[in-house]
């Protein structure tokens, strides 16, 4: 199992130097090939996996002395995560097959093999994050995530996307020093970087990893303070925005402290605290920021900045003890990865039919791109929590362990209570959004749209199925 | 009654064939329209075999599933309240389905097919919400029903149902929020999210009030109540008539089941004042219902203003039932809660039947607007007359069911004034002579809507060349006007059941409310009403005046029916015949500070009044934080790097220097 | 159910009112003509004029459907039925189960909706405003009417109009005797209303508006219909008498003595009429839309009533 473990995280690195040597036009089969390879690894990894009674191994793969510098956790957690990050990364690179073509109103550009094979390093690094055993590997595959984050944000070549790609990179950047804090402070502490280790820590120590490890959460995953970088970096092509902004990067500082939170065993409930009050922050900020947004994409990070913060939350509810919390917050990774997505390749198809993905020049999608009119809706109705889709699915389990906790924790009910309210308000907006731009007679923009490409569309319908599907596949995986 | 829940679950796979032919079938709309029309007709049918023997055994069927979810068990509990909702469901279901095979025409080549999956989507959402116990389910499907008749609401896309829809859903949304903290309290403290432990639940009286007021509004939302029913008369009107007829006469009433489910069922209605509130909200609801409605010229804003009052009505019954709960008066309680439940099954009968009578108008006319129609009754007789026996029934006039559930109404609330403390002294009478206003506007309000729409001469092309409409709607129409005159004849079968399912959900012992074909609220020394021989009499006695005429004929010469009608020697003309806003006028000039009120107390400029600013705002803080924080740090590294940079002004003995003050500076460090 | 002679005593109750009603109606109209100075018709001149009209054609506007047609019918229908629920020779009604307070006011109510509906139907402006107008009397006579009935019920405990009757007479009126004078007084009002007198009606008047929804009719439909309202006037004064002022009726109803209730019932009924006579002639006619003013103040007697119930007195 180690072993396809291992091909998830290499194949698409492989295939990345593959791709950057290959010819322009070649470029984008290959890496298509390498990752559905990946894809298939994973998917592979996850039966075996779960016909091995989805037992919790750890393998460990380079080692100085006792102390562990590199290893592998296989557990429903990454197996779940792992899944999404590279299902997800085969659909970007499939979506942007079609999308990097002449074809593109907004941006008519042909992909080039950097896109791709950077596209593809980021997979592998994703699955190298997400199967870390210790804090030096996280920090490692953190690490190179923002690299390649840096080289696809500014891909486009202009000066406002460069500025936004050194933005992304250094406000990343100093969020990792909290992780090289982290990880230094595990490695004196218990000579080993094994984030299992974080168990046998006292109190005091522990806090300061925690807190490390939470500042490099909070840049990875643009929570307030050091939120700035997201939604500058809308300036990168669509895929990656979905790919990078709602589906993978920003969960990586999410999935950290899930992880640690995890293998720590009790942690002391002043990081609770701390996480639970910034999520709250963050979520309020956030969402007061949707109000002046009027492109999509924009609009859309700060949605994920939000959503991001409903899973700090939960995290940090899981602090206090709440397994349904914790199980809630990661079924939202997962959840929330499909919907975002979904929505980001919205806002990419309507810049490749419509060329403009500014909301107020959008009108009765439903008429003229129906399936684009369906995909926004689906994803609006998913990220805000309706069911039949996803989010609600997750996250009701993380207000009912939010009520559950405040009978013992009566500070925590208010925060629980902003959080409803947030959600409430971002469906009104959602809504409105909807309302506005899908039903009603087509807008100038939108009766002169263009057919959206076979690829595209096939993405969209999976995603779509999806949205529904992935809460249940969550709520089975985690049991 | 296996043989029950089968049907009920047969019920649910019709509305599911419907629903996937529907999906599936989207190229070839004829065909799918018209699967899913039957399989709505099937599936309303079975479901009305299924709930029926549940209904009238008063028995209950629960059982447990795991569902995919760990922390929440997919219980079902079919107990007699759940039955009486999958009964009126069903009912009203099964009759807008017949009637969607050929209403949908009118939508043919509009993306007709969606009509039928939202419509079967719609139904089964709503069968499922009332049968299972558990919370998170409750949530999922309550949020799916209001998903679902969302679309049918902006179904026509234009500016105004898309902006109805927006509210009716914002709204539906926030109170499902209020519903899940109400649920999510409970949770806390019974550590499971199934129904059932909820009940055993014993919780401080403040926290159940919290819990119970969290629910009140949140399904209070839902069911329309003032001040929460801006959305209705929106909302409802905007839908395809047969769906309005379905949230209009179906949907609301998820609101009222909610309120009772948790106000009696879970919390067990513990303290009097909640049963005082919900009386209070009914009473003012119906009242100020009725008033709107009756100023209203659009037939379908009417009927959905209509619907406010009748939900105060049914929660005025509901009301004295939880007094009755609260105080241990169980008599009460059961007479109350059967007023309520008869009028909730009343309601969605006549209020479904009017909905799709005004469907039909509109399916010939095109307009809902009063004032283009008349003199419809001569060109759509079926249609005029089973619209007739609605308004008869709306208006609770004898010897329809309107008029049977709202006695029974009445007689509550007498008990209630009769005996009991004394708020319970002063709200019994004040309720009824509400109550009583709210009939005698109610009579005003459809005299208005069937004499302009129907009677007289027609006021416009469309109304002049209208015909009956296809007989599936005709259909549809007669079958809930049937339903209409046997709810009412028929009290004495159906009250006992609904006294049934009260006295199952109070756990009160079983009360009698009929002998023979007399009917009674539980002492029959209160009061006594026989229906059938009230409709028998009636009839006889309508016999007199023409034995009457036909005895005295003498040499008369033959009706004469021709001419116009006397307009003081000018010629008749069409502006002079009953305008919409005369027939109301004076009432709208009595009672003209409530319309005022409604005006000045209208959130919709205030609020988008707040989110302008709120926009305006947010524009502005947005790039605060990179101007002040972001940029100030870029800054200050790049002043900071400035400042250090005279350390390297290339001068090699300096660098020495550097190196030497380092080793001797090391050098110090290790001494 | 009841037997079969109570609901033959029903029925001939119920035909005995029918029969005095134009009589009741010519005593109104004498009572007019003496106090106008004119000497006026006979009291039987309604009897005359139904009869007349019954043998005419009746005609019909070509506009009016067929609830114009069948409104005559339902009006005196519903009379009928309410004049066989009273009490009238005895304290119980005959047929107990439809003498109900609510029942008796919502029967009203139907008879008042195809009132209403009749002059909409004519396709008659004048008709039509005559229709609002008999509405909007309704809006404002229904809570008058059932909030002082529903002190005098729960003084009693029941809705029922024969009980009611039974134990007023025998004593209840002094379980809370102001509370009972005071509903009285207020139901007194709102039979005066109910019963188209001025300032509120005058249906005897020539011009087409105050005629209201008759204005159409004619023959035969205008002769059942002036028969229906004449009904109603002494189903209202009826029931005053019947429910609320049960003195001289019979406990049961046995021998000869229903003879004596007879009388009393001829003497009472005159006796209303006369006074509902005296009273509506000596009051001025006001304009429609202040009806209101006036109409409050027979609901304040009712709260007033109703105030008094509460605090037992």
């Amino acid at each position: 199992m180690d072993n396809i473990a291992l091909a998830t995280i290499l194949l698409p690195v492989l295939g990345a130097a593959l791709t950057a040597v290959s010819p322009q036009r070649a470029a984008k089969w290959v890496a298509l090939v390498f990752a559905a390879l990946a894809a298939l690894s994973v998917i592979c990894l996850a039966v075996d996996f779960s016909d091995a009674g989805r037992v919790p191994t750890h393998y460990t793969l380079l080692s100085l002395g006792t102390a562990e510098v590199i290893g592998l956790t296989l557990d429903s957690i990454s197996v779940l995560v792992a899944i999404a990050v590279v299902v997800l990364g085969l659909l970007m690179v499939a979506y942007s097959t079609d999308y990097l073509t002449l074809g593109n109103r907004e941006h008519p550009h042909e992909g080039r093999p950097r896109y791709y094979a950077f596209l593809l390093l980021f997979i592998g690094a994703m699955a190298g994050l997400v199967f870390s055993s210790t804090l030096l590997g996280q920090l490692v595959f953190f690490e190179i995530t923002g690299a390649c984050s840096w080289a696809l944000i500014g891909y486009y070549e202009k000066p406002r996307a460069l500025g936004s790609a050194a933005k992304a990179l250094i406000i990343t950047h100093i969020a990792a020093i909290g992780l090289y804090f982290a990880a230094a402070l595990l490695f004196v502490k218990t000579g080993t970087f094994s984030i299992s280790a974080l168990a046998g820590l006292d109190d005091a120590t522990k806090t300061l990893i925690f807190f490390g490890v939470l500042f490099a959460a909070w840049g990875k995953s643009a929570q307030l303070p050091l939120h700035a970088w997201l939604p500058d970096a809308m300036e990168a092509p669509t895929p990656i925005s979905a790919y990078l902004h709602a589906a993978s990067m920003v969960k990586v500082g999410a999935f950290i402290f899930a992880r640690a939170i995890h293998e720590a065993g009790a942690v002391p409930h002043v990081v609770g605290w701390v996480g639970v009050v910034m999520a709250t922050i963050t979520m309020v900020y956030s969402f007061l920021l949707y109000l002046p947004q009027k492109d999509m994409k924009r609009l859309l990070a700060y949605s994920t900045i939000s959503q991001l913060s409903l899973i700090f939350m939960a995290l940090s509810l899981a602090i206090f003890g709440s397994q349904l919390a914790f199980k809630g917050a990661i079924a939202h990774i997962f959840n929330h990865a499909f919907a975002k997505s979904l929505f980001f390749l919205v806002a990419g198809a309507l810049s490749y039919t419509c060329g403009t993905r500014m909301l107020p020049s959008l009108r009765g999608l439903l008429r003229n791109v129906p399936l684009l009119g369906v995909s926004f809706c689906v994803a609006a109705l998913a990220i805000t929590g309706v069911p039949p889709f996803s989010g609600f699915f997750s996250k009701f389990p993380i207000f009912a362990a939010g009520f559950q906790l405040s009978a013992e924790h009566i500070l925590l009910l208010p925060l629980v209570v902003i959080a409803l309210i947030e959600s409430v308000g971002s469906f009104a907006w959602f809504l409105r959004w909807f309302g506005d731009t899908s039903p009603g007679t087509p807008s100038q923009a939108v009766a002169d749209a263009a057919p959206v490409p076979p690829m595209m569309q096939t993405v969209l319908v999976v995603l779509i199925i999806m949205c529904v599907a992935s809460s249940f596949i969550a709520a089975n995986w985690l049991g | 009654m296996s043989v029950a829940l089968n049907l009920l679950i047969i019920s649910l796979a019709c509305y599911a064939v419907g629903t996937a032919v529907s999906l599936l079938l989207t190229g070839a709309e004829a065909v799918a329209t018209r699967v899913a029309a039957v399989a709505g007709v099937l599936g309303g049918a079975a479901g009305v075999a299924g709930s029926a023997p549940i209904l009238l055994s008063g028995s209950t069927i629960r059982f447990v599933l795991d569902g995919p979810f760990s922390f929440a068990q997919f219980a079902v509990r079919i107990d007699p309240l759940a039955a009486l909702m999958v009964f009126v469901i069903s009912l009203v279901g099964c009759a807008s389905s017949l009637y969607s095979l050929s209403y949908v025409r009118e939508y043919a080549g509009r993306g007709a097919w969606a009509i039928g999956f939202f419509m079967n989507v719609f139904i089964a959402s709503m069968v499922m919400l009332v049968t299972v116990d558990n919370a998170f389910y409750f949530i999922v499907f309550f949020e799916m029903m209001s998903l679902a008749s969302y679309f049918l609401v902006i179904f026509d896309q234009d500016k105004e149902s898309v902006s109805a829809g927006f509210l009716y859903f914002l709204i539906a949304h926030a109170g499902s929020v209020l519903i899940m903290a109400a649920f999510l309290i409970l949770y806390a403290h019974s550590g499971s999210l199934d129904f059932e432990s909820f009940r055993q639940l014993k919780l401080s009286p403040v926290l159940a009030s919290l819990v119970f007021l969290l629910a009140f509004f949140g399904f209070g939302a839902k069911a329309g109540i003032v001040p929460l029913h801006g959305w209705l008369p929106r909302a409802h009107p905007a839908a395809p008539s047969h769906a309005s007829a379905m949230m209009s006469g179906v949907m609301v009433k998820i609101g009222v089941f909610g309120i009772v489910k948790v106000g009696v069922d879970l919390l067990g209605a513990s303290q009097a004042w909640w049963g005082i509130l919900v009386l209070a909200f009914g009473a003012v609801s119906a009242v100020l219902g009725v008033l709107y409605a009756l100023a209203e010229s659009d037939l379908k804003r009417l009927l959905a203003y209509c619907t406010v009052e009748n939900v105060g009505i049914i929660l005025m019954g509901v009301g004295v039932g939880m007094i009755g709960v609260a105080t241990g008066n169980m008599a009460l309680a059961v007479i109350g809660l059967l007023a309520g439940f008869y009028h909730l099954l009343n309601h969605a009968v006549f209020k479904g039947l009017l909905f799709l009578g005004v469907g039909a108008v509109l399916y010939r006319t095109h307009t809902r607007d009063m004032a283009k129609l008349g003199g419809l009754a001569k060109r759509m007789p079926w249609t005029a007359g089973t619209f007739l026996i609605g308004s008869i029934a709306i208006c609770a006039l004898p010897p329809f069911n309107g008029f049977v559930s709202e006695w029974f109404t009445y007689q509550g609330l007498f008990s209630l004034g009769h005996g009991g403390d004394f708020a319970a002294r002063i709200a019994g009478p004040v309720g009824m002579v509400m109550l009583a206003l709210t009939g005698a506007l109610a009579t005003v309000c459809f005299v208005k809507a069937w004499g302009v729409t129907f009677s007289g001469l027609p006021r416009s092309e469309h109304a002049d060349e209208a015909t009956e409409v296809p007989r599936p709607m005709v259909a549809a129409l007669v079958m809930l006007a049937a339903c209409a005159v046997l709810l009412g004849v028929g009290a004495s079968v159906v009250a006992p059941a609904m006294a049934g399912v009260a006295s199952a959900l109070t756990h009160a012992p079983l009360t009698a409310v009929a002998s023979g074909t007399v009917v009674f609220p539980a002492n029959s020394g209160q009061a006594v009403l026989s229906m059938p021989l009230l409709t028998l009499i009636l009839i006889g006695t309508l016999c007199v005046p023409l034995l009457l005429v036909a005895a005295l004929k003498g040499a008369r010469l033959a009706r004469r029916h021709a001419g116009d009608a006397w307009a003081c020697g000018y010629v008749q003309e069409e502006v002079m015949t009953v305008s919409p806003s005369g027939l109301a006028q004076p009432i709208q000039h009595l009672f003209s500070p409530l319309y005022r009120l409604r005006d000045v107390l209208s959130p919709a400029r205030a609020s988008r009044r707040a989110i302008d600013w709120m926009v305006d705002a947010t524009t502005r803080m947005e790039p605060v934080w990179d101007n002040t924080v972001v940029l100030r740090c870029a800054h200050a590294v790049q002043w900071t790097g400035r400042q250090i940079q005279w350390l390297q002004h290339g001068d090699f003995r300096v660098y020495c220097l550097y190196v030497v003050a380092t080793l001797a500076v090391l050098l110090l460090v290790a001494i | 159910m009841p037997n079969l002679g109570m609901l033959l005593l029903a029925i001939a109750q119920a035909l005995l009112l029918l029969a005095l009603a134009p009589l009741m109606t010519g005593v109104s109209r004498m009572i007019r003509a003496r106090m106008h100075s004119r000497r006026g018709p006979g009291v039987l001149q309604d009897y005359r004029d139904i009869a007349k009209l019954l043998r005419r054609q009746d005609v019909a506007p070509a506009a009016s459907g067929f609830v114009f047609r069948a409104t005559p019918s339902v009006n005196l229908g519903c009379m009928l039925l309410l004049a066989m629920a009273l009490p009238i020779f005895t304290h119980l009604s005959p047929v107990g189960v439809l003498a109900d307070l609510i029942t008796f006011a919502y029967v009203l109510g139907l008879a008042r909706f195809f009132f209403s509906l009749c002059g909409v139907d004519s396709g008659s402006s004048f008709a039509g405003i005559g229709a609002a107008r008999e509405l909007t009397m309704g809006a404002l006579v229904e809570p008058t009417m059932i909030l002082s009935l529903v002190v005098v019920a729960l003084v009693v405990g029941s809705t029922n109009l024969g009980t009611i009757a039974s134990a007023l007479a025998g004593g209840s009126y002094f379980v809370s005797p102001v509370a009972l004078v005071t509903a009285m007084f207020a139901f007194a009002f709102a039979v005066f209303i109910e019963m188209g007198k001025l300032p509120f009606d005058m249906a005897e008047a020539e011009q087409e508006l105050q005629e209201g929804p008759l204005t159409e009719y004619s023959g035969p439909s205008l002769g059942i219909f002036k028969l229906g309202l004449a009904l109603k006037k002494v189903v209202l004064a009826q029931f005053l008498l019947g429910v609320l002022l049960p003195f001289g009726n019979l406990g049961t109803l046995a021998g000869a003595a229903w003879i004596v209730s007879l009388v009393a019932l001829l003497v009472k009924l005159l006796l209303v009429f006369v006074l509902a006579g005296l009273v509506e002639n000596s009051m001025a006619r006001g304009r429609f839309v202040l009806t209101s003013r006036v109409t409050w103040v027979g609901f304040a007697f009712a709260v007033l009533a109703f105030v008094f119930y509460l605090t037992g007195f």
